[in-house]
């Protein structure tokens, strides 16, 4: 399962796909949507959409969503050495991250891959949360374990450099490891501190929720229900949360939150608007923006701040210096109009620029109301903003190939653009 | 929802007989599963279609599906209201959503398909 490329740094993981499972809240969205809705991902069968992505979308944009996030990785890094540990696994700074506060950032292996974006919250002087991905987390998992062992080089220019520190480190989400266990149901939108509010259980807590900033989070109880609670999200709304509550109590905060959402117009969203909306935010998802294919780094996908070149040393730094110096491609977001009876466009349809060139590729794309918005991956000189590129789909259907439409295209290529849009700011927040 | 008088296809199409023409669409399983149509790509009229080759393509903003035609013969009309307007098919799958119709020319094209209570059996089963 695990190997390990010495010379090389990378670090290969084949992930086990054992059948899929509910999520912990499976019996709750039987009761909200036919099983039909549910599809596999990361492992978990998960909602699509309850009621219909539109409607969802524009609910976490007037009003509220709330969605089940408990298939996300959960770690617990803690011990007098869990934050050197960090700071060498991780890209971001750590040392100045004080208790109660967020981060975004990146693990690599010793090769310059991502191996997945995290946010590290530190819930105190010697001890971390690190949330990752759903579908990374059984590679993170075994990449975490690989580190304390010393199975995996840390450093291409001195293989023979060793991890001093070694934290104790375990999965937050199973229940078997420790009493404080974790999971992720996100609540996003305009209206979502109301809904906290009706929770609190007094108005000190209201305060303390009303006065969180961005990517800062406390630790208390709504309804009873112990919770981490953390303005922090994965939507472009400007007010939300994630709550990390244990996973015996996480049907029980979840239906509170709808019952008690319901007059601030909150409704359970599933996987479609959570990408629709990440998507018309601008936020990249692992595998589309961020490495993938085209093995697209920090740096491309907008997020240079997120690597501290200056940081003496971490897993992967020679790679992202070179990283750093070499983008003639980066990560953009352009807007199109999205009407219906207009044509979506889709992952790898190419981005033509004004001559009619191939300078990029469609990385994910969603509706927004009446437009499209869709992150390409293109040339940094055709993609800045208020530029305007066109878009050539490829072929969806036999009776296109068979009308000459290409199934996919390479850069430089002559195109005609089917749709024409703009780019726009490279992030949106709502 | 399953209406009586039509015949289905296992991949969730729908065909209406009336002599040797065929009214075609997809089902209401079949749309409630592809969420909101966001855009349908029609069949040209005068085109040669066979019985589960591709005949329209169907797309909402997560995914691109083909739509098979249920019977072997030629495409005499399209609905081509559905190109400004796709969500009929999700509003009324059944009337005003319907695709295209086709002249039947080998008529052991449309033995095989489901009648009502025999596609209600196979979406039990699913």
């Amino acid at each position: 399962m695990l190997k390990a490329d010495t010379l090389a740094g990378t670090f290969i993981f084949e992930p086990p796909q054992p059948p899929p499972l509910g999520s912990i809240l499976y019996q709750e969205h039987l009761k909200l949507t036919d099983k039909s809705r549910l599809a596999e991902f990361a492992g978990y069968l998960m909602p699509l959409w309850y009621s219909s992505i539109s409607a969802e979308h524009s609910a976490v944009r007037q009003h509220t969503g709330l969605f089940d996030c408990t298939h996300m990785g959960i770690f617990e890094v803690s011990g007098s050495e869990a934050a050197e540990f960090l700071h060498i696994v991780t890209t971001n700074q750590v040392a100045s991250l004080s208790a109660g506060a967020a981060r975004y950032s990146y693990i690599l292996d010793a090769a310059g891959n991502v191996l997945d974006d995290i946010i590290i919250y530190r819930r105190s002087e010697d001890n971390f949360m690190v949330v990752v991905n759903a579908a990374n987390e059984p590679k993170i998992k075994a990449y975490l374990a690989a580190l304390l062992t010393g199975r995996v080089i840390l450093d291409t220019d001195n293989p023979n450099r060793q991890l001093e520190c070694k934290p104790n480190i375990r999965d937050m989400r199973d229940t078997a490891t420790a009493p404080d266990c974790r999971v992720d149901i996100a609540l996003q939108g305009p209206t979502s501190p109301n809904i906290l509010y009706t929770l609190a259980e007094n108005d000190d807590l209201k305060q303390k929720i009303e006065t969180l900033k961005p990517f800062h989070f406390i630790e208390a109880d709504l309804d009873g229900i112990n919770c981490i609670i953390s303005r922090t999200g994965y939507t472009g709304a400007r007010i939300g949360f994630e709550l990390f509550v244990h996973p015996d109590n996480a049907a029980e905060l979840w239906r509170r939150l709808l019952k008690h959402g319901e007059k601030s117009g909150a409704v359970p969203c599933g996987l479609g608007a959570r990408d629709s909306l990440r998507i018309e935010a601008g936020l990249p998802l692992y595998g589309h923006e961020l490495a993938g294919p085209f093995n697209i780094s920090p740096f491309e996908a907008g997020y240079a701040w997120a690597v501290k070149l200056d940081k003496d040393f971490f897993i992967g730094k020679s790679a992202m210096q070179q990283a750093a110096n070499s983008c003639d491609m980066n990560v953009a977001r352009i807007e199109l109009p999205g009407a219906k009876g207009i044509r979506p466009v889709r992952q790898n349809d190419g981005v033509v620029d004004t001559d009619g060139i191939c300078v990029g590729w469609v990385l994910s794309s969603a509706k927004a109301g009446e437009r499209q918005i869709a992150i390409v991956y293109a040339d940094k000189n055709q993609s800045q903003e208020e530029k305007e590129v066109g878009i050539y789909y490829l072929a969806r259907s036999e009776s296109q190939k068979s009308k000459g439409k290409k199934q996919n295209v390479d850069r430089e290529e002559k195109l005609e653009a089917d749709i024409t849009g703009r780019v726009v700011s490279r992030f949106e927040k709502f | 929802m399953v209406v009586r008088e039509l015949l289905y296809t296992k991949e969730h199409e729908w065909a209406k007989l009336e002599g040797d023409t065929a009214s075609v669409g997809i089902t209401d399983y079949a749309q409630n599963q592809l969420g909101e149509l966001t855009f349908v790509e029609l069949p040209d009229v005068g085109k040669q279609v066979t019985r589960k080759a591709e005949l329209a393509v169907v797309e909402s903003s997560k995914a691109a599906s083909d739509v098979y035609s249920p019977v072997t013969g030629k495409v005499t009309e399209v609905n081509s209201e559905l190109e400004a307007k796709p969500e009929l098919i999700n509003e009324d799958c059944y009337k005003a959503g319907w695709i295209c119709k086709i002249k039947i020319t080998d008529t052991a094209s449309a033995k095989n398909l489901m009648d009502a209570n025999q596609y209600e059996e196979y979406l039990k089963g699913l």
